[in-house]
C-alpha cells in the first residue's frame, strides 16, 4: 500500500489537472474569444455564461497547486521555482481576468475591463502552456535542486505546447458557448470550435510526433502492451472522440461538442499523465523520490477520499442551479 | 549585490502580496459572517429592510472577494516560486495543511459563491441562505487552516527533522501546535472585529450625511452588539497570544519589548510604551513611560516573573526590533481604542440616544464609527508585521532559517516581479476604492423586488 501511495496520489493530481483544464479552459477560452467582438451585449452574452462559476473553476488551479504541494513537496518548490517567469505572469494575467467581471459591472468606462478579461485571458492561457511545455520540455536538474536557468521553458517545444493549449481553450470556450447560447452567438461558436478543433488536430500530431523523437523511452511506453493501454490507446481513442466531436459540430448539436471536447481532455491528460509517469520532473526526478512521508499521503489521501466527491456533488449542483441558456448580464442569468 | 539580493527581494515579495491580500481575506470573513446575520435575520423576521442590507452589503462583498480571489492565488504558488527549499522540506505539514485549505474551505466558498450573488430566484429563501451559510464557512475554514499553517511554523510540534526534511508523525499534533489555538482564535476574531468597525463605521456615514438613516440604525446595531462580545474578548485574546508567545518564541517577545536585560530574581522586567532600540549598543537610545514591573506583569501575571532579554541570545538570532516593537504597540492601541469606543457607544444607546429621531445629533459619537474604518485592517497589518517578523530570522521557528527557505533564483527576476506586483496592486487597490466610493455614495436600492418564497418552477429544496 505504502508503496503505491505516490502513484494513488499521481492520479488523484492528474484528475484535478484534468478538472483544471476543462473548466478554468472554458473560462479562459471564452475570455480570448471576447477579444473578436465589438459589442458589449455580446460581450455580456459571453461573460455571464461563465460569471456564476468561473470562480469555483478557477478554484480548481488553487486546490491543483495546494494538493500538489502536500503530496510532492520537492517537486512543487522545483518546478514551480524553474517556471518562474511564467507561472508569474500567469498569476499577473488572471489578477485582471479575475477582477474584470465586477469591475466592469461598476466602471463607467467599460473599455479597460473588457481588455481586462480579453487580453487576461490570453496571456494566462499562454503563459500556461508554457509552464507546461516548459515542464514537459525536462528541467535540468543536479540532484534534487534546480540546475538550469530561468528562461529554460522558453522553448520551439514549450511553444508548440502553449499554442496546443491555446487552441484546446478556444475549443471548449466556444463549445461551452454552443450549450449556454443562441441565436448568433451560437452560430459563431461553432465556427470557432472548428477552428479550435482543426487547429488543435494538427498541433497534436505534431507534440506527438516530436515527443517520441524528444524521449526515446515513449517509443516503449507507447508500444508495448500493457503500458500502451493507458498510453497510446488513449491517443488512439481520442482520434475517435475527435470525429465524434467534428460530427457533433456539422449537425449542429447544442451539448454534444462540449461533451466530447470533456472526452478529448480527459484522454489528452491521461495520455500525458501515464507517459510521464513514474517521473515526477522530467527527465530524473521519480515520483516516490518526491513524495512527502507516507503519514502525511496517507492523512491526505483519508480525507481527500471522503471531501473530492463532496466537491464534486456541490459544483454540479452549482452548475445545475445556473442550468440552461444564459440571458446575459451581469451574473448571466435571470436573477 | 552580495549575492543575497534575491533573498530579501523574496521576503519583500512575501511580505507585500501578504499583506494585501490580508486586508481582503480578513473582510470576506468578516462581511460573509455579517451577511449571514442579515439575511437570517429577514428570514426569521420576515422585514424586507434586512434583505436589501443583505443585498447592499453582498455587493461590498463581491467586490471585496474578487480582489481577495486574485491576490491569495499568488500566496499559494509563491512556496513553490520564491520558497522551493522551504517548500520541499515542509510540504510533509505545510503543504499538506495548504492542500485542506482548498478542499476544504476555498472549494466550498467558491462553490457557493454564484448561488449566493447570482442565485436569488433561482433557489428558494432556504437553499439561499444555506449557500450564504456555506461561503461563510468556506471563508471562516479558509483563515482556520492558513493559521494552523502559520502557528506550525512558529511552534513546530508533531513530527521532527529528517535527511532535511520536517516528517509529521502526528498529523494532530502538528494541527494543535502551541501556539495554534491562540493564532487561529486571535486571528480569526481580528476579522470579525475589523470587519464590524467597517461596517458600523459605513452605517455612521451615512447618518453623519442624514441618509437613511433608519435603515443604517439596524446595521449599526448589529455591529454593536457583535462589538460588546468582540471588543473585549479581542484584549483577552491578545492577552493570552502574548503569554503564548512568552512561552515559546522568547526571541519574538524580547523584541516586541525591546528588552535587552533579563531581570535578576526577585525584580520586575518593566513595560515602556515607546522606545528607540540601538542594536549595535544592544540597549535602548531612550525609554518613554517605563512601567516598573509592568512586562512580568503582563506575561507572567506575576511582579518579578523572570523575561529573557535580547543579551541573552546570540545576535544572530535577533529578529529585527522596530518594526516587531511597534507594529504590536498599533495593534493592541488600536485593540484599545476598540475597545473604549463600543463602551463610549453602549453608554449613548444605554441614554437612549441612538433611536433614528436622534442619532443624527450624535455627531462626534458618529464621527468617532467613520474614523475607526480602515483602524481595524491597520491594526491586522501591524500584528502581522509583529508576528512574522517577530519569527526571523527563521521561517520555521528554531528549524530553519529564512534565508535556507528561499529559492536559488537571479535578483533581478525577483526584483521585477516585486515591481510589477506593486504596479498592479496599486492599479486593483485604486479601482477598488474608487468602485466602493461608488457603490457606498449611490446606496442601498430599496426598490429591488423580494425574491418569493421558493424558486422559480420550484420548491423550498432542490429534490422537490
Amino acid at each position: 500500500m505504502a508503496m503505491m501511495l505516490p502513484d494513488i496520489w499521481f492520479a488523484i493530481i492528474g484528475f484535478i489537472l484534468f478538472l483544471t483544464v476543462v473548466s478554468d479552459g472554458f473560462d479562459l477560452g471564452i475570455g480570448i474569444l471576447s477579444l473578436f467582438t465589438q459589442d458589449e451585449n455580446r460581450r455580456a452574452i459571453l461573460m455571464g455564461s461563465i460569471g456564476p462559476v468561473w470562480h469555483a473553476n478557477l478554484t480548481w488551479l488553487v486546490v491543483l497547486g495546494g494538493l500538489f504541494f502536500g503530496a510532492f513537496p520537492l517537486a512543487y518548490g522545483v518546478i514551480f521555482s524553474a517556471l518562474y517567469i511564467p507561472v508569474l505572469v500567469m498569476i499577473f494575467a488572471m489578477a485582471f481576468r479575475g477582477v474584470s467581471f465586477d469591475f466592469r459591472e461598476e466602471a463607467r468606462d467599460k473599455g479597460p475591463w473588457n481588455l481586462a478579461f480579453g487580453l487576461g485571458s490570453l496571456l494566462a492561457t499562454l503563459a500556461q502552456g508554457f509552464a507546461v511545455g516548459g515542464f514537459l520540455s525536462g528541467l535540468q536538474m543536479d540532484g534534487t535542486t534546480f540546475a538550469g536557468g530561468v528562461w529554460d521553458w522558453l522553448n520551439p517545444f514549450a511553444a508548440l505546447v502553449a499554442l496546443g493549449l491555446l487552441f484546446a481553450y478556444i475549443l471548449l470556450g466556444a463549445a461551452y458557448l454552443i450549450m449556454k447560447t443562441q441565436g448568433e452567438v451560437q452560430a459563431d461558436s461553432y465556427r470557432y470550435a472548428q477552428v479550435g478543433a482543426w487547429s488543435l488536430l494538427v498541433l497534436a500530431v505534431a507534440l506527438v510526433g516530436w515527443s517520441v523523437y524528444k524521449y526515446p523511452f515513449l517509443a516503449r511506453k507507447w508500444f508495448t502492451w500493457p503500458e500502451a493501454a493507458l498510453t497510446s490507446l488513449p491517443l488512439l481513442l481520442a482520434a475517435v472522440a475527435f470525429i465524434l466531436l467534428v460530427r457533433s459540430l456539422l449537425t449542429l448539436r447544442e451539448t454534444a461538442p462540449f461533451v466530447w471536447s470533456l472526452v478529448l481532455c480527459a484522454l489528452a491528460t491521461l495520455a500525458v499523465a501515464a507517459s510521464i509517469h513514474p517521473y515526477v520532473i522530467l527527465p530524473t526526478v521519480t515520483l516516490t523520490a518526491a513524495a512527502s512521508p507516507t503519514p502525511t499521503l496517507v492523512t491526505m489521501l483519508m480525507v481527500v477520499s471522503v471531501i473530492l466527491p463532496v466537491m464534486l456533488i456541490y459544483n454540479g449542483y452549482q452548475y445545475r442551479v445556473f442550468r440552461g441558456k444564459t440571458t446575459g448580464g451581469y451574473g448571466g442569468y435571470e436573477e | 549585490m552580495d549575492g543575497t539580493a534575491h533573498i530579501l527581494l523574496s521576503r519583500l515579495q512575501f511580505a507585500l502580496t501578504t499583506m494585501f491580500h490580508i486586508t481582503w481575506a480578513a473582510t470576506s470573513v468578516g462581511l460573509s459572517a455579517f451577511l449571514v446575520v442579515m439575511e437570517g435575520l429577514w428570514l426569521k423576521t420576515g422585514d424586507d429592510a434586512y434583505y436589501h442590507h443583505t443585498r447592499f452589503w453582498g455587493k461590498l462583498f463581491l467586490l471585496n472577494f474578487a480582489v481577495g480571489v486574485v491576490s491569495g492565488v499568488p500566496l499559494e504558488f509563491q512556496f513553490g516560486t520564491n520558497w522551493g527549499p522551504f517548500a520541499a522540506a515542509t510540504g510533509g505539514f505545510f503543504g499538506n495543511v495548504l492542500g485542506f485549505e482548498t478542499v476544504l474551505a476555498f472549494m466550498l466558498e467558491a462553490g457557493f459563491l454564484g448561488i449566493m450573488l447570482f442565485g436569488w430566484q433561482r433557489v428558494s429563501r432556504q437553499v439561499h441562505f444555506f449557500a450564504t451559510g456555506m461561503v461563510a464557512l468556506g471563508a471562516s475554514l479558509s483563515a482556520f487552516w492558513i493559521m494552523v499553517a502559520n502557528s506550525w511554523m512558529q511552534t513546530p510540534a508533531g513530527g521532527h527533522w529528517q535527511a532535511g526534511r520536517y516528517v509529521s508523525t502526528s498529523f494532530w499534533g502538528s494541527l494543535f501546535s502551541p501556539d495554534m489555538p491562540w493564532g487561529v482564535s486571535h486571528m480569526w476574531v481580528a476579522c470579525l472585529e475589523s470587519t464590524l468597525f467597517i461596517v458600523g463605521g459605513i452605517s455612521a456615514w451615512y447618518m453623519v450625511k442624514n441618509r437613511q438613516v433608519e435603515f443604517f440604525t439596524r446595521s449599526l446595531k448589529v455591529a454593536l452588539v457583535a462589538a460588546i462580545i468582540i471588543t473585549p474578548l479581542q484584549i483577552y485574546l491578545g492577552d493570552g497570544s502574548g503569554r503564548s508567545v512568552y512561552r515559546t518564541q522568547p526571541t519574538k517577545l524580547a523584541a516586541i519589548e525591546s528588552l535587552w536585560y533579563t531581570n535578576p530574581p526577585g525584580q520586575g522586567a518593566p513595560f515602556k510604551l515607546l522606545t528607540w532600540p540601538d542594536e549595535d549598543k544592544a540597549d535602548n537610545a531612550w525609554e518613554f513611560l517605563r512601567i516598573p514591573d509592568g512586562l512580568s506583569l503582563l506575561v507572567t501575571h506575576t511582579f518579578t516573573g523572570r523575561v529573557q532579554g535580547l543579551r541573552d541570545f546570540p545576535r544572530e538570532d535577533w529578529p529585527p526590533i522596530l518594526p516587531t516593537f511597534y507594529g504590536f504597540r498599533v495593534m493592541a492601541g488600536i485593540g484599545f481604542l476598540f475597545f473604549f469606543l463600543m463602551l463610549w457607544t453602549v453608554w449613548g444607546w444605554r441614554k437612549g440616544r441612538l433611536n433614528p429621531e436622534n442619532i443624527g445629533q450624535q455627531k462626534w459619537l458618529l464621527y468617532a464609527w467613520v474614523a475607526a474604518i480602515p483602524l481595524g485592517i491597520l491594526a491586522i497589518e501591524a500584528g502581522w508585521v509583529t508576528r512574522e517578523v517577530g519569527r526571523q530570522p527563521w521561517v520555521i521557528y528554531g528549524l530553519l532559517r529564512t534565508a535556507d527557505g528561499a529559492s536559488r533564483l537571479p535578483a533581478v527576476t525577483v526584483g521585477t516581479s516585486l515591481f510589477v506586483y506593486g504596479a498592479i496592486y496599486s492599479i486593483l487597490f485604486i479601482a477598488l476604492m474608487v468602485f466602493a466610493r461608488r457603490l457606498i455614495q449611490r446606496g442601498p436600492d430599496l426598490s429591488r423586488p423580494v425574491p418569493g418564497k421558493t424558486a422559480l418552477g420550484g420548491g423550498a429544496w432542490p429534490w422537490q
